[in-house]
């Protein structure tokens, strides 16, 4: 079926979609897995707080600052918890599942020789692009969700008082956000390389560095600013701050950043040569 | 007067600093089966993906059925079907389930019969995967889905590698009996006996331009031969001076190497009072058939 109005061209998405489906299961069950598995440590946590605090009270005070946790009284609690130790598996290994399908989502057609029968059926390069992206961000928000959802399960199995759903869902924006961006990213540098050969690694590498950046401009402070390079810096992780909200200025700076690469993207695969 | 089905006017690709292609003008008509020979790097696959909005010309123009190929590619696409040269279909899929899909992006309705008669054709298993496919019948998935929408104009960009004799000849029938119904066929290839074969005219382009466009009746009266003869006495410049013997390659001794132009009959006649030990006729490569266009 022909689809000349439509921006997007339904056969590509549901094959896409379907390409897609084994590895998006790899990465959730291994995320879902994740998270569940070090949500069942909060009980035996929380029993044995006093030593724990101890064992905490020999580092300094700042050093989790980097997973939103300012003290160390904030890990009792139970999205603390959550914060501290399972936020890291969405925004870095959910990260890493964005950018290396947003890096291949287009580029493999030209890695593996498909180019040339998928360049060659009635699709415009901007129904090729808009098809893929979407793809991408329907996986992506699969993966978000439910990774959300698990996580809630979790919290909801282990929590010993009650907890703001609101600020999960906050952090849990937060995290989509970040995996958008890095997806955009991943699909951005792929339309850059013009004889293609699959860039997975340096997407992975983008994604360590960036956050390794950030880390080091949290427990350093000469390398403060440095975090600023890195998105991981635009994640407020503080779900405990009682004024705990979205910041629309980091908001605006995901939104704009991931649409400013999204558009460069577009024009440049438009404008691109395709070699099979 | 008809418009051309393919119009490429001053066309022009540079990679850089190097010639991909330049000034190529070409005019095919409607009906026509047309070849496109040139050794590899010529620039035919240039200029069959600048024909398909793969890359981007530098220089000059392209129309298919009167549409701009850059503006107008997707209503183009539509009419056109294409067989790449070294292209991989997806390999986790089944021939069957990637020749579906391909045909779902078209607009002609069902394909699935078009599809069933050109597998019997080819001898195609529809049920296995892409991967386990040997490279022929790698060539006939891309034959296939070429033809599965009944393009007005199809474009062939060397469609034998790979394919074994009896296939071959299936193809070409089959292509016949496409051009019989109207379709437009643009072939390119490297092999000069199959375009020979099938074609009505030829353009013949080394290193990004075109030297010759040729009806290939004009080309058949030619009759260009490679000939290789072993006397038993040393060469005489008689023989040398036969009219027809062109670009002569090997010439010591008693052995004589040389492009022929015209009636091979005449050359035998021509050499019945010589003693022969070795004689052998062959088809020229297309670097001697360029030899004799450039003379």
């Amino acid at each position: 079926m022909i689809h000349n109005r439509s921006l997007m061209n339904r056969n590509l998405l549901v094959k896409e979609f379907r390409v897609n489906t084994l590895s998006l299961t790899v990465w959730l069950l291994l995320i879902c897995f994740f998270v569940a598995f070090t949500m069942a440590f909060y009980p035996m946590f929380i029993e044995n707080q006093s030593q724990f605090m101890g064992l905490l009270n020999l580092f300094p005070a700042d050093i989790f600052e980097f997973k939103g946790v300012s003290n160390f009284d904030d890990l009792f609690s139970v999205l603390g918890f959550y914060a501290a130790n399972n936020t890291v598996y969405m925004q870095l290994f959910g990260s890493i599942y964005a950018i290396v399908l947003g890096s291949n989502i287009l580029l493999k057609e030209e890695y593996n020789k498909t180019a040339d029968f998928l360049l060659s059926r009635p699709l415009t390069r901007s129904d090729a692009y808009l098809t893929k992206a979407a793809v991408m961000i329907i996986n992506i928000l699969i993966l978000n969700i439910i990774v959300i959802l698990v996580g809630c399960v979790a919290i909801e199995f282990v929590k010993t008082e009650s907890y703001s759903f609101q600020s999960y869902l906050i952090l849990s924006f937060y995290t989509l956000l970040l995996n958008l961006l890095f997806g955009f990213a991943g699909l951005f540098l792929s339309t850059l390389i013009k004889r293609a050969r699959p860039i997975t690694t340096l997407g992975i590498g983008i994604v360590l560095f960036m956050y390794f950046l950030y880390t080091i401009s949290k427990i350093t402070a000469d390398a403060e600013k440095l975090g600023y390079i890195s998105p991981y810096k635009f994640v407020d992780a503080n779900v405990l701050n009682p004024d705990y909200s979205l910041n629309p200025w980091y908001v605006l700076y995901f939104a704009g950043l991931t649409a400013c690469l999204a558009i460069a993207a577009f024009f440049i695969y438009r404008q691109k040569d395709i070699y099979a | 007067m008809e418009q051309p089905v393919i119009r490429i006017k001053d066309l022009t690709r540079y990679y850089g600093k190097s010639k991909g292609i330049e000034h190529v003008n070409l005019s095919i008509n409607q009906g026509e089966i047309f070849g496109f020979i040139g050794p590899n790097g010529a620039g035919k696959s240039t200029t069959i993906r600048i024909l398909l909005n793969l890359i981007f010309p530098t220089g000059g123009s392209a129309e298919i059925m009167g549409m701009d190929v850059i503006k107008e590619s997707k209503k183009i696409k539509n009419l056109t079907g294409y067989i790449p040269s070294d292209a991989n279909a997806y390999e986790n899929m089944t021939a069957g389930a990637f020749l579906r899909y391909c045909s779902r992006f078209y607009s002609s309705g069902n394909s699935d019969r078009k599809i069933r008669e050109l597998t019997v054709l080819f001898d195609l298993d529809t049920k296995r995967k892409i991967a386990d496919l040997s490279r022929g019948n790698r060539k006939k998935v891309a034959i296939i889905q070429s033809l599965v929408h009944n393009p007005k104009l199809l474009i062939l960009d060397e469609p034998t590698t790979g394919l074994d004799p009896l296939m071959q000849e299936r193809f070409f029938d089959l292509l016949r009996k496409e051009n019989h119904n109207g379709m437009t066929i643009f072939f390119s290839s490297h092999v000069l006996s199959e375009v020979q074969l099938l074609c009505e005219r030829i353009a013949i382009i080394k290193a990004g331009n075109i030297i010759k466009i040729e009806h290939i009746d004009t080309l058949r009266k030619k009759q260009l031969k490679k000939v290789f003869i072993e006397f038993e006495e040393n060469l005489t410049s008689d023989i040398i001076n036969i009219k027809g013997i062109e670009n002569i390659m090997q010439n010591t001794g008693n052995m004589l190497s040389f492009v022929y132009s015209g009636d091979i009959n005449d050359l035998i006649v021509k050499l019945s009072g010589k003693k022969l030990m070795n004689m052998t006729i062959e088809e020229p490569s297309l670097e001697e058939i360029f030899m004799h266009y450039y003379k």
